[in-house]
């Protein structure tokens, strides 16, 4: 068993994701088997987290991730902003305040986690592809990989 | 309220089915291969793929589970939905790119390939088979399900047939289904694609404002379900009638769990170019947006207009939106409608049986090390097979069809999301971790959803889970949890290393 080096060789934007995803994977399995206030919330800050933690997983690069840190930092807020705000109204029936033509709550739902994210991850991802996701380079190295596996180039 | 069956409707539903048909046959005499059959021959541009990934990804548990499911519990029941707003991006970036480079220079047609080829483990990618089939037979029966009782609605089978009429307009739609996937498999799922998810953002945009109207805007129809005493404010609460549990489980299972969804992740083998996926997120963000429409107006217009008196109370909430079609629109548009949401159910049904099929004909064989020799015809005949058990499947299930679809949806999440998103991006899983992953997924979903819902062996104990945790939620985060800590104890050998085309992938 090898724990000395426990992520390998890895940045530091990879390392926090990956001790994310580890604690918050085990937190939830524990607050699905407990009820309470604490196991409830402490699943929504995780749950909220888990994608943005993915993301950064993925994308970043030599322990960083370039033109994306401020679209993933939003994202991120928008998602855990969005639910520990519904989960601060959670016993609130009141009808006091509405946006969008729906009580607050849903308002977080339908305007804050729906369409919040909708056009920042289309467009964040389109406007960095060519930066940082799929470089020219990139796309040299792979076609040279590929016709030299005998496969078609590609158009 | 009795709904009279429209002629306009029936008229256009046949239309609809003799259409999918033709594009069958057409697209029969274009698969000439496994590759055609499975991939599409992988030619796809990005607007045919980013259609195809929202028309597989949207089925009857979005155009008639999902309102169904408000119906029953509020505006809780967009936690499944509203995850659409990233969760193209969040393909994209995971698993997108990666997975079309490696379709690009190894021989994958299906996610078993993947993970075969990502931990040269026959056993890993044997279990991914394992547990596509498993899911697929759920996920297949709850679009059958949903298909049915469309088919029950619209041709008015009830009257006539009585407690056996789900199941007739069961195998009746089924039969459509089977034909264009046998006959054409990818091939004719991706040109139906394109045709059924127009026709469902027309459909969905449309119906939204047909509820607008009926419903007299948002503000309106919230006020009438607040002030009603069979929904109350509670129904607009997102915590309000279902606990932080379930909704949040929800959320986590449809967010994360998109992952390991094989029909969506399937559809990156297809794209003819990686360039073309600049700005795939984009455009399935917004139609899937706007398809996702219908089941927020219906979700809250049947309400709002039972609350009135305008519509009688639902008996099967899976009603609400062929009574809201049949009673509030147009008859052409309600058949358009119709004809829109059979596009979705059986969109996503094509997936699925070309999906299962490869798992049974090409997978499970390479698991034990062996090879089909007519895929082909074989994928075809077991096509016919996967149908049939998925129609009894959904036939005993007997739940709601959003219930239903999350078990399937779960099912695939919790066994190889994990193993995929992780997988692909961080060297030191090992195929130990990703089998271990795998098989934790699909026993522990499959063990506490058992344990919650069966009745018949009264010694077995409940599920030990805190009231309103979803199984699937806790077999998703149970299969991470095992997958990290497994490739942290027992990393993968680096002496063995990775596949030289898996290192350049990951390396990108």
């Amino acid at each position: 068993m090898k724990v000395a080096r426990p992520f390998g060789d890895v940045g530091v934007i990879r390392r926090l994701a990956l001790i994310f995803l580890a604690v918050g994977s085990s937190v939830i399995v524990v607050c699905c088997c407990y009820s309470g206030i604490v196991a409830d919330l402490s699943m929504v800050v995780f749950v909220m987290g888990f994608p943005t933690a993915l993301i950064g997983l993925a994308v970043a690069r030599n322990g960083r991730i370039g033109p994306l840190t401020v679209p993933l930092g939003v994202l991120a807020l928008i998602l855990e902003g969005c639910g520990i705000g519904i989960f601060l109204l959670r016993d609130q029936n009141s009808l006091e305040l509405w946006f969008g033509g729906v009580p607050l709550a849903a308002a977080l739902l339908v305007y804050g986690l729906w369409f919040g994210p909708l056009l920042l991850v289309g467009l964040a991802y389109g406007m960095t592809f060519d930066r940082w996701e799929l470089r020219e380079s990139d796309l040299r190295r792979f076609e040279e990989r590929r016709c030299g596996s005998g496969k078609d180039a590609e158009k | 309220m009795t709904v009279q069956v429209s002629s306009v409707v029936v008229g256009s539903a046949v239309v609809y089915l003799a259409l999918v048909t033709m594009v069958g046959i057409w697209a029969a005499q274009r698969t000439t291969s496994a590759k055609d059959f499975f991939i599409a021959g992988q030619k796809l541009g990005w607007i045919v793929t980013a259609f195809a990934t929202m028309s597989a990804a949207f089925s009857g548990f979005v155009f008639m589970g999902g309102p169904g499911l408000m119906y029953r519990v509020g505006v809780a029941s967009l936690f499944i939905c509203v995850p659409v707003g990233f969760t193209s991006g969040l393909l994209c970036w995971v698993v997108g790119k990666r997975l079309r480079l490696l379709a690009g220079l190894q021989e994958i047609y299906t996610v078993p390939d993947v993970i075969l080829c990502r931990y040269q483990s026959r056993l890993a990618s044997g279990l991914a088979a394992g547990a596509i089939v498993i899911g697929t037979i759920a996920y297949l029966g709850a679009q059958l399900q949903a298909l049915g009782i469309l088919v029950e609605t619209v041709f008015g089978t009830r009257a006539l047939f009585g407690p056996w009429s789900l199941l007739g307009a069961m195998i009746l739609g089924s039969i459509v289904v089977v034909f264009y996937a046998t006959v054409g498999g990818m091939v004719a799922g991706v040109y139906t694609d394109l045709l059924q998810g127009g026709l469902m953002v027309a459909a969905a945009v449309v119906v939204f404002w047909y509820c607008l109207q009926a419903g007299d805007g948002l503000e309106a129809m919230s006020l009438s379900i607040a002030d009603s005493d069979m929904f109350g404010p509670g129904f607009l609460n997102p915590f309000g009638t279902l606990s932080v549990k379930t909704a949040i489980g929800f959320f986590f299972v449809f967010a994360v769990g998109v992952l390991g969804q094989p029909h969506m992740l399937h559809k990156f083998f297809m794209l003819e170019n990686p360039r073309a996926l600049k700005w795939l997120p984009l455009v399935i963000g917004l139609t899937q947006s706007a398809c996702i429409l219908i089941w927020l107006g219906i979700g809250l217009a049947v309400p709002a207009l039972v609350s009135r008196g305008l519509l009688s109370p639902l008996v099967n909430p899976d009603d609400a939106a062929p009574q809201f079609l049949l009673s509030f629109t147009p008859g052409a548009l309600a058949g358009l409608v119709v004809a829109g949401v059979l596009a979705a159910i059986m969109s996503t049904a094509d997936s699925f049986v070309n999906i299962g099929s490869a798992a049974i004909v090409r997978d499970v064989p390479k698991a034990f090390g062996r090879q089909i020799r007519n895929e082909l015809l074989w994928g075809r005949i077991v096509v016919v097979g996967l149908a049939s058990i998925a129609v009894i499947f959904a036939f005993l299930y007997r739940d709601l069809i959003a219930l239903v679809g999350t078990f399937a949806f779960g099912t695939f999440a919790a066994a190889l999301a994990p193993a995929v998103a992780v997988g692909l991006n961080w060297r030191r899983v090992s195929g130990v971790a990703a089998s271990a992953s795998i098989m934790t997924g699909v026993v522990v979903n499959l063990g506490l959803e058992f344990l919650s819902k069966q009745v018949v062996f009264e010694w077995l104990p409940d599920a030990p889970l805190a009231r309103g945790a979803l199984p699937s939620a806790t077999a998703l985060a149970a299969s991470f949890s095992v997958l990290l800590v497994v490739s942290w104890l027992w990393p993968a050998d680096p002496k063995l290393g990775l596949d030289p085309d898996v290192e350049f992938v990951m390396d990108v």
